[in-house]
């Protein structure tokens, strides 16, 4: 018996041998093939290069069979005001409808034959247009973008058919009471200043926008030096530098009347918003402080002390093993549906906050727990919080860049945002300088006793005063 | 069918009045009659809240607008046309400027709120204190019954050698007007004699008024004055004897007798208590 198990043994392995398999008969075969501190390295430098007229390019060329290609422009409703908020939106929408040289039909019957994907998004600071193709399609791609930025039709016929689905977005939007609690939050707390204003804009604009508008619109923020042209797949940077220069040469940098458009610091005003409506089945509620800006040094601890709060879904499996205390406070006392530590970077400013969605009898203890969470981390959190909050971050940071789309928007953001792209392995380094004494400090600096911004949709008559949520920002046993 | 949403503004008027929207199998489309009323003035100055003014709010598209006599009713905006009120008014003045961040005064801000509030806070508690402590005071003692506890004696009433007996807080107040030689006795005795040791400079303030308790402090009987061995007091109960300082000098009392605390205001008068 055993003799015959040692013959049928063997007679696999020989087998084994003669099919020269490296997998099966390597001793590593479980193993990955380069280390996580290799792999930051060997990831391509992302190249820049500026053209004369202030235009930066940037690409990463990783590779793959397909790229994305854009153009990322600093313009967004903070530059817009109470008259023309929703300016940029009604932009985004206007870009895909024809240009000069090619009309709607003729646009979408060429985005179309290549199979390519061409979206656009607007935020508060940046604009984006950017389309996703095969590799081999990237000069026509970079061709149809040049056309729909610089030289977009804007016929009249299509400025009044855009309002109805301008408006009609703004109705859906309605729905999603995550970006509209999120939208009063910006509202309130910079209220007064061009941060405010919410990137749809309200019905009124939308309703009485011109083509003038949109033009003087064009006019003074589609500017070269505020453009990036970013493009990340298999795209060779000198090819696409080739592209711009055939076909953004023109694009202006001078402004009229030599009217720079300057930012001036946004005042932050600690103040509450709240909508209430008791027919609404969940109350969504945001808190957030003023938080660091995109280049600030502080960014890095305080994305590490968000870590740490993390995030949380009813649907989570792990229950009260849940690493983050208010996860496992949020499972054990169902405390919450969902909440999400968040922290938005403007160029000077920033929202550190956290957002939760909870029942009408829970909002009390979510939020008292939530400003615990944030005391915790200004006076006791700890060596272990620190290191598993570090190791999330730099798993996000790394899984987010999962295809050419994701690596393209991180160029483009980074370029405008820091004039270069960082690399993961800085990122990488900046992480693991981090130390409790750092959290703790950087959070004291950012969220002790200072006031909040808070606001509110839904069944939030149990939220408590604005001076007891003010009070829980600082602790009498410190 | 009253309830109606308005989809189309301009068709509106039309479907009005009893009509038929929706054709049944058994009903044809009855067409609205539209019956033309007398013309009323309104004032486009005031603002009302009808239909019509309220669709120029309204998005154009959608069912924005629904009126409607057995269901809801309402107009809905978007949450971007939610303006946040200007608080100008209330605002400090550091922060009226929406151009400047507000971590800068920010440090000045809370200094100032919390020393105002400090403040507010200790004299708080003082003033509580004190409300509090006059109001318990109400059941202390009061003027006439402290007025009892002490006794005001006129000293030139009392010739020289005499021992005047007072009656104070329910016991007997000795007096007694010394003269030099009785004085220099009662200074130059021993220490060492003594039960109770004390000099004579410690029991008087002036010597020349000697003020003790007249209360035995063997058993509480009133001694008798200028009687006794050493020129001072004689208690017959129990027969002890005292000097003229009130010391104990022979019998079975332990102590010299009470000194109590007295003052005096101008050379002729003497407060005791």
């Amino acid at each position: 018996m055993a003799a015959s198990v040692c013959r049928v043994g063997s007679t696999v392995g020989r087998a084994l041998a003669k099919a020269r398999s490296p997998i099966l008969l390597s001793l590593r075969r479980g193993q990955a093939t380069v280390s996580y501190a290799q792999s930051l390295l060997g990831v391509p430098e992302t190249r820049l290069t500026a053209l004369d007229n202030g235009l930066r390019i940037a690409s990463e060329e990783t590779g793959h069979n397909t790229c994305t290609v854009g153009l990322w422009i600093g313009c967004g409703s903070r530059y817009e005001t109470e008259k023309n908020n929703g300016t940029a939106f009604f932009m985004e929408h206007m870009a895909f409808k024809g240009t000069k040289k090619f009309p709607q039909a003729a646009l979408e019957k060429q985005v179309e034959s290549m199979g390519a994907h061409l979206s656009a998004y607007t935020s508060r600071e940046h604009t984006a247009y950017y389309m996703k193709t095969l590799a081999k399609d990237l000069p026509k791609a970079v061709e149809l973008l040049s056309e729909v930025v610089q030289s977009c039709a804007l016929s009249e016929a299509d400025i009044e058919q855009q309002r109805d689905v301008v408006l009609k977005e703004l109705a859906e939007v309605e729905g999603s009471l995550q970006d509209v609690c999120l939208d009063l939050l910006h509202a309130t707390a910079y209220q007064g200043t061009p941060l405010s204003h919410s990137v749809l804009g309200p019905s009124q604009n939308a309703r009485t926008l011109s083509r003038q508008d949109l033009v003087e619109f064009i006019n003074s923020h589609y500017k070269a030096p505020r453009m990036v042209l970013a493009a990340a797949g298999g795209v060779t940077h000198e090819e696409l530098v080739g592209l711009a220069k055939q076909h953004f040469s023109g694009v202006s940098f001078e402004y009229e009347n030599d009217a720079v458009p300057v930012l001036s610091p946004c005042r932050f005003t600690g103040s509450e918003i709240r909508m209430r409506d008791d027919d609404m089945p969940l109350a969504h509620v945001a808190i957030a402080v003023e938080g660091a800006s995109a280049d600030s040094p502080d960014i890095v601890p305080l994305m590490v002390a968000n870590s740490i709060i993390g995030s949380y879904d009813i649907t989570f499996g792990g229950g009260k093993h849940l690493s983050s205390r208010l996860a496992r406070l949020s499972s054990e006392d169902r405390l919450c549906h969902s909440f999400q530590a968040f922290h938005s970077a403007y160029s000077d400013t920033g929202l550190l906050g956290i957002y939760f969605v909870t029942d009408k009898l829970s909002i009390e203890d979510m939020m008292h727990w939530s400003q615990n969470a944030w005391m915790n981390l200004c006076t006791t959190v700890t060596e272990s919080d620190v290191e598993r909050a570090k190791n999330a971050l730099k798993t996000s940071l790394v899984g987010q860049l999962n295809g050419t789309t994701p690596i393209c928007d991180d160029i483009g953001r980074h370029v405008l945002n820091f004039g270069r792209r960082i690399p993961l392995a800085e990122w990488d380094a900046r992480i693991d300088e981090v130390t409790p004494k750092m959290v703790r400090d950087v959070c004291t600096k950012y969220i002790y006793d200072k006031c909040p911004a808070v606001s509110a949709v839904g069944p939030v008559e149990q939220l408590p005063d604005y001076n007891r949520m003010r009070s829980a920002m600082y602790w009498l046993r410190f | 069918m009253l309830s109606l949403a308005a989809r189309s503004g301009g068709f509106s008027p039309y479907l009005q009045a009893t009509s038929y929207a929706v054709a049944g199998p058994l009903k044809a489309l009855i067409p609205p009659v539209v019956v033309k009323g007398d013309t009323m003035l309104v004032d486009t100055k005031k603002p009302f809240l009808t239909r019509e003014s309220l669709n120029g709010q309204s998005p154009k598209c959608g069912p924005a607008v629904s009126v409607s006599i057995n269901a809801k009713a309402g107009v809905r905006f978007a949450h971007t046309d939610i303006k946040v009120p200007d608080f100008s008014d209330y605002r400090r003045p550091e922060l009226l400027d929406p151009k400047k961040s507000s971590q800068e005064s920010s440090e000045s801000r809370k200094a100032f709120s919390y020393l105002v509030t400090g403040a507010t806070a200790v004299v708080g508690v003082y003033t509580a204190k004190t409300v509090a402590s006059q109001f318990i005071s109400t059941m202390s003692a009061s003027a006439d019954v402290l007025a009892m506890s002490k006794i005001e004696v006129k000293l030139s009433e009392i010739p020289e050698g005499k021992n005047m007996t007072f009656k104070w807080r329910g016991k007997p107040l000795f007096i007694r007007h010394r003269s030099a030689k009785e004085i220099a006795v009662e200074e130059a005795v021993e220490m060492a004699v003594l039960r109770d040791p004390q000099h004579d400079k410690d029991r008087v303030t002036n010597p020349k008024w000697m003020i003790v308790i007249g209360v035995c402090t063997h058993l509480g009987c009133v001694p008798i004055s200028n009687a006794g061995d050493y020129g001072g007091y004689y208690c017959p109960c129990h027969g002890s004897h005292y000097d003229a300082s009130g010391r104990i000098r022979k019998g079975p009392a332990p102590l010299n007798l009470e000194v109590p605390f007295y003052e005096f205001p101008d050379e002729d008068t003497v407060i005791v208590g």
